[in-house]
């Protein structure tokens, strides 16, 4: 190649990546992920369910005696244009955003369960310590309890009847990685990390909101403190 | 799974009810993510199943007779992978590319979804009430016509206790007991086993002998119990002092003849001159002639057999007088004392038991075209398919009364039928086998069925309750508790049993049929005109037929060819000069029997007055038909053999004329004259061979056992001169392997480089090493890569060692590649790139002709020697297989080169690709000198894109600890990085530090010669630190510097000593 050739190329090169980043899916994410945590509030244009003042009784009549966290706003996005049902991270490869905190099928209340009643987290996502994936309590599981306790309250009736119907509860999924992100809550768990150190005090959140960015830095930033390791491969894969 | 039974599919308890569950929890299982925004928990937790780790559940394979242990590997309801069960001792853990692929029977998405029946010309769906009540209708009838003693079952080959559950359930019914066919046995060595030694299939043992003579018995190409016997031959061999040397005499120099050292290239049909010869009622001239091969080959050979301290011969043709050369040859092995020491009759495999000969489904042919078979039952089997055309299967079957099919995926056979039940998923039913005397390899189900679909044996079982003369008879609940109760020890000692897979028992036996009923006259010799004689061999991976629905073995290139996706004619390259052929010339192929065009794939080791054309190709609709079904989803119903194979190459039974081997009642494959005739029209070849020669680069290099011992001395000599050593050792056997020194090139004008001294094995393979100059005191002592660093990243050195003296070329480790890494494939008709906004290219295998490939791993095949193929015809040439992957190089080229930093090297020794870094410049592909990088042309991981390569039901097999490439990302070999991962976060759980060998990689684990060893390096408690080290190891393109991580050893050529 020669020496004016080679300059040729650098354009074509500027140009193959330009259209490389605007073609990639990948890259795409990244850039939103980025202008969700930097862009100023300028409306929110997501439709997600906002906190709609949860506080005292409201909650199945279960008086929330503990002291609430105050559910922050979402931080403002982009204005991209997103189906609001899928949420920004549906195949964006964003993570789910922080402060998104969606109405549940069940109210289901962690105070009272944690505070109240003294559970441990890992009493219904058991599998945090041992697999990936940290687990949700089967509908029956709940009902392990609810066959007896509190049966008469209107949500502890739709739990039952999705058990009666042999239904799931159709839980709506707030924390999320991108698939190319593999997190093993076990490595984690067992390593000292407390459940709070990533969800917040969730034994505090009448209704549950996303704590943490979930993004890299985030991650890294934390692995570099406790000396993990913290090269791409740990995680991505 | 040892839960209630799944038999029936509904009363079984809720395991799996929802058999999506935490979908979103295993987020990349590769459906489409636009799903994933809920989080569903089970009702009821099933026991022992957290969500996101994996079960596994053994099983027995039943893709052949064989029977191999299997695992399946379960993650969330679903079976994502199988590998062998190294309980089970036939195969110890291996499985090969056919048993693997069962994963994608079990999700094929042109699998019957419900039963269907005829209705006005048209197979219509119905539900399983209406099919069991025309079913018992039907035997019914059958029975009260008295017509019962002329019905026909025909059975897909099979061990274990069905075949007797099934002739007992026939007899019941006054049926005939069924026909057992099996398309791919060698029926040739099973007819003589027979007449020798009493069995069908005598153990063979590889170790004991020191010569082995294959008169073509293809052991490595589907041959018998193809993985045992792979992994004897392998064990064998490898113990290069003592190995056994080994002679394939043929025609065609088939995967087990480029495996052996020499190759007696001898007429097609000769040999049972050169076996008479041996014998002594032939004199050498006399046997020489009829070969075509010099009378000092003969004489050699003779020499070598009766020289040789124990050999082991073998006969496996596929001729009209194949079977009577088998049965000489066993003869011989009787006078030479082979039997009872390398040929074992007393401990026989049970993969042939009560077998019949192919003759059989000839004489239900000629049965059904008189009009005297009133009923028919085809399970598995496809003889429209794997007979040849002038049985008259399909027409016989248009005479027949009523036809039923117990298939699960549609094929020819099953389109013409008139009543489908399909059968269950051997991933999805009860069964047992006893592939070795007293060993039964249990077969459970790993999941839900995938389909509205039932067990055969339980459609009999419920279909005789509805008679009311056999209800009491078939009083058990299905058959799984029909074999439970013939368990001994019942349901408790079956349960434990199945925690290994393999119990001490026997199945039931059913009583051989009685044969020799060969109503077809024999011919002599070759039928037709014509300058070529025709080799017709089956296809390792593709059998006669069967495996070409299952993309992952179309787009496995052949083993020996490098073809995928298409149908080729081996034409020797003195031949293809002679007609004015090059490559890819399209021929017109003509026998008696019939006449296809095909590519010319020039082949070294093919006779110069043969051609060879292989089988499993060229599925075809009888009906030419496509129709919807499933209520108002409208899916695509596929007839042939589904979307994969329909219209893919052409079927080699079609040039046969029909005739059988009078002894063995097997077909006469290798009994047809071909004229060639040049259609002056040339195709793209779709192939992953590069260049088949290595052009002195020492990609695959080989030594002989004399070249060892005299590097060893050398060695002990002079001390330190390692290398040299080694490299003279590589010189001395055909100079064909230049080591730096030799290339001409001085090590140190490298950029970069670092003393070479690190050779053979793996003293400096780091990242760290590999700055050289350039990396200053301070970066090589702080940085990421020094094991001083505090994240102690570095401590490990993952390197795999892969022994060439082993590897066969069978690519079994390509496909567990595909399975355990979600690779695509993307040879289908609809995975083609646009050629212009309307119009596609829809030709099987278009992204593979573009070299868009994605294998991971590749069998990499090389010749050396016979250098003048186009004039003359040597047969003396040296094949080397190389399975190539990334070579997670130390001073990797691709990763200075990446703009975007998505490949770097990890501490821990991995190249890794980062997919969400990766933004497609191929950059790094480019400069890679392995050539391992594969790129997403398309989306081939994206539902909704035209070239998405998992139709529903498929993407169930995708692996969740892998993601799924999105289009426009580079991807290649991790060493399994998710393994790794695995392996270190249990260690963690179990606050151990990782142990010894204490996992493996995909390729490593499924290996049928155990030729891959993964593992930690720097750590001498993994087998693989000592393999590093050994004295035939290398590293390919070592001159480039790059400090691979892969060590090959090299492969050893037993020659004949001087």
């Amino acid at each position: 190649m020669t020496q004016r050739k080679k300059w040729a190329a650098i354009p074509g090169f500027f140009l193959v990546a330009a259209v490389a980043a605007g073609l990639s899916a990948y890259s795409g994410a990244t850039a939103r992920e980025a202008d969700a945590a930097q862009a100023p509030a300028a409306g929110n244009k997501f439709a997600y369910p906002q906190f709609s003042g949860l506080s005292g009784t409201n909650l199945d009549g279960v008086r929330n005696n503990t002291e609430a966290m105050a559910l922050p706003k979402i931080k403002g996005d982009s204005g991209l244009k997103l189906d609001p049902a899928k949420g920004p991270w549906a195949y964006s490869g964003a993570s789910s955003p922080q402060n998104y905190s969606p109405e549940q099928p069940v109210k289901f209340p962690h105070p009272q369960h944690v505070q109240k009643l003294g559970m441990n987290c890992t009493y219904c996502h058991n599998a945090a310590g041992k697999a990936q994936d940290p687990g949700l309590p089967s509908v029956a599981s709940c009902m392990g309890c609810h066959a007896l306790v509190a049966t008469g309250k209107p949500e502890i009736k739709k739990l039952a009847a999705y058990y009666a119907k042999g239904q799931p509860v159709p839980w709506q999924r707030m924390h999320k990685v991108p698939e190319y992100v593999h997190f093993p809550h076990s490595r984690h768990a067992n390593g000292g990390v407390t459940c709070q150190t990533c969800h917040g005090e969730v034994q505090k959140m009448t209704q549950v909101f996303q704590y943490s960015s979930l993004n890299m830095g985030w991650c890294v930033n934390c692995h570099i403190e406790r000396k993990a390791r913290y090269d791409c491969s740990t995680c991505h894969y | 799974m040892s839960t209630e039974s799944g038999a029936t599919g509904v009363k079984r308890r809720d395991f799996l009810k929802i058999l999506g569950v935490t979908t979103a929890a295993t987020a990349a299982t590769g459906c489409s993510t636009d799903h994933v925004r809920k989080l569903i928990p089970y009702v009821a937790n099933p026991d022992n199943t957290v969500a996101g780790v994996s079960n596994y559940f053994s099983s027995t394979c039943r893709e052949c007779a064989t029977s191999c242990g299997i695992l399946v590997e379960t993650r969330d309801g679903r079976a994502i992978k199988i590998e062998g069960n190294p309980n089970a001792e036939l195969n110890r853990g291996a499985l090969c590319a056919k048993g693997q692929s069962a994963l994608q029977g079990l999700y094929n998405p042109d699998r019957f979804r419900q039963p269907m029946a005829r209705k006005n010309g048209q197979l219509t769906p119905i539900t399983w009430d209406e099919a069991m009540q025309t079913l018992a209708t039907k035997l019914g009838e059958v029975r009260s016509k008295g017509q019962a003693n002329s019905a026909v079952f025909i059975n897909q080959h099979e061990i274990g206790s069905f075949p007797a559950f099934l002739d007992s359930w026939l007899n019941d019914y006054g049926m005939p007991p069924h026909i057992s066919y099996d398309a791919d046995a060698p029926s040739s060595a099973i007819a003589a086993n027979k007449a020798a030694y009493g069995v069908a299939w005598p153990a063979l043992d590889f170790d004991a002998a020191s010569l082995i003579v294959s008169f073509g018995a293809d052991f490595l190409d589907g041959w018998g119990p193809s993985t045992p016997l792979q992994l004897a031959w392998a064990d064998a061999r490898a113990k290069i002092e003592g190995a056994p040397r080994a002679i394939y005499i043929g025609a065609r120099r088939s995967l087990t003849g480029l495996n052996a050292d020499s190759w007696i290239a001898c007429k097609p049909g000769a040999e049972l001159a050169i076996i008479q010869f041996l014998r002594g009622t032939k004199s050498v001239a006399e046997a020489a002639a009829a070969a075509d091969v010099s009378v000092a080959t003969l004489e050699g050979l003779k020499k070598e057999i009766t020289e040789a301290k124990r050999s082991l011969l073998l006969a496996g043709g596929t001729g009209v007088d194949s079977a009577q050369v088998a049965v000489e040859v066993s003869e011989y092995n009787k006078g030479l004392g082979n039997v009872g020491i390398t040929i074992k009759p007393a401990s026989p495999l049970g993969i042939y038991e009560r077998l019949d000969p192919t003759v059989a489904v000839y004489n239900v042919a000629d049965r059904m075209n008189a009009g005297a078979v009133p009923v028919l039952f085809v399970r598995g089997a496809n003889p429209v398919h794997t007979l040849p055309r002038s049985v008259k299967f399909a027409e016989g079957m248009a005479k027949v009364g009523f036809k039923v099919s117990f298939t699960n995926v549609p094929d020819e056979t099953t389109e013409l039928a008139d009543l489908i039940l399909p059968d269950h998923h051997s991933l999805e039913s009860w069964g047992d086998a006893e592939p070795t005397a007293n060993t039964l390899h249990l077969q459970q189900p790993a999941m839900e069925p995938v389909f509205n679909s039932r067990a055969t044996a339980d459609v009999l079982i419920e279909a005789a309750k509805k008679d009311t003369t056999l209800a009491s008879k078939y009083a058990m609940t299905d058959y799984r508790s029909w074999l439970v109760a013939r368990f001994p020890g019942g349901q408790t000692a079956q349960t434990l049993a199945l925690a290994k897979g393999v119990a001490t028992a026997s199945s039931l036996r059913a009583a051989e049929r009685a044969t020799g009923d060969f109503t077809r006259k024999p011919v002599a010799g070759f039928t037709g005109t014509g300058d070529f004689h025709l080799v017709i061999n089956s296809s390792p991976t593709l059998g006669t037929g069967a495996g070409a629905n299952k993309p992952w073995l179309m787009e496995l290139p052949d083993p020996v060819s490098k073809i995928a996706w298409q149908s080729w004619v081996e034409m020797h390259p003195m031949a293809c000069k002679k007609l004015g052929l090059v490559r890819g010339d399209l021929v017109t192929i003509e026998t008696t029997a019939g006449k296809v065009t095909l590519p010319v794939y020039n082949y070294l080791g093919i006779r110069p007055d043969t051609i060879a054309v292989s089988l499993g190709l060229g599925h075809k609709s009888q009906t030419g038909k496509t129709f919807d079904t499933d209520g108002d989803r409208k899916i695509p119903y596929y007839t042939g053999y589904g979307r994969y194979a329909d219209g893919v190459g052409i079927n080699a039974v079609t040039l046969v004329s029909g005739d059988i081997d009078a002894v063995s009642g097997g077909i006469a494959y290798t009994s047809m004259k071909a004229k060639v005739t040049k259609t002056g029209e040339n195709t793209d070849l779709i192939t992953t061979e590069g260049s088949a020669r290595q052009h002195s680069r020492g990609i695959g290099q080989a030594t002989t056992l004399a070249a060892l011992v005299a590097g060893r001395t050398a060695k002990d000599g002079e001390h330190g001169a390692t290398a040299p050593a080694e490299h003279g050792a590589a010189a001395a056997e055909g100079g064909h392997d230049l080591g730096p020194k030799e290339w001409g090139g001085n090590e140190h004008e490298f950029v970069g480089g670092a003393p070479s001294d690190f050779l053979p094995g793996l003293k400096s393979p780091v990242a760290n090493d590999a700055q050289g100059a350039l990396g200053t005191q301070d970066s090589k002592a702080k940085g990421m890569y020094s094991e001083q660093h505090w994240s102690g990243m570095a401590k490990r050195r993952w390197a795999m060692t892969i022994d060439l003296s082993r590897c066969t070329g069978c690519s079994a480790c390509v496909t567990a590649c595909y399975s355990e890494n979600n690779i695509p494939t993307v040879g289908a008709s609809w995975q083609g790139r646009a050629l212009s906004p309307t119009v596609w290219d829809t030709r099987p295998g278009a992204n593979i002709i573009k070299g868009r490939e994605m294998a991971w791993i590749r069998l990499e095949r090389y010749f050396e020697g016979a250098d003048d193929s186009e004039n003359i015809f040597d047969p003396g040439f040296d094949t080397r297989f190389v399975p190539m992957m990334c070579q997670h190089c130390g001073n990797a080229p691709c990763e200075p080169v990446c703009p975007v930093y998505a490949t770097y090297h990890s501490p821990d020794g991995l190249n890794v690709q980062v997919y969400n870094r990766c933004v497609g410049t191929r950059y790094c592909s480019n400069n890679c000198p392995y050539k391992v990088r594969y790129y997403n042309w398309f989306g081939y991981g994206e539902p909704g894109r035209r070239q998405y390569a998992f139709p529903e039901p498929m993407q169930m097999q995708l692996n969740p600890d892998v993601t799924v490439r999105g289009k426009g990302v580079m991807e290649k070999c991790t060493f399994c990085v998710q393994r790794i991962r695995e392996a270190e976060t249990r260690a963690d759980l179990e606050h151990r530090p990782l142990q010894g060998d204490e996992f493996t990689t995909a390729c490593a684990q499924a290996c049928p010669s155990k030729a891959i060893t993964f593992g930690d390096a720097a750590d001498p408690a993994w087998t693989v630190a000592k393999q590093v080290e050994d004295e035939r190891a290398y590293h390919v393109f070592e001159v480039l510097n790059t400090y691979t991580a892969v060590v090959y050893l090299k492969k050893i050529n037993h020659t004949v000593e001087a």
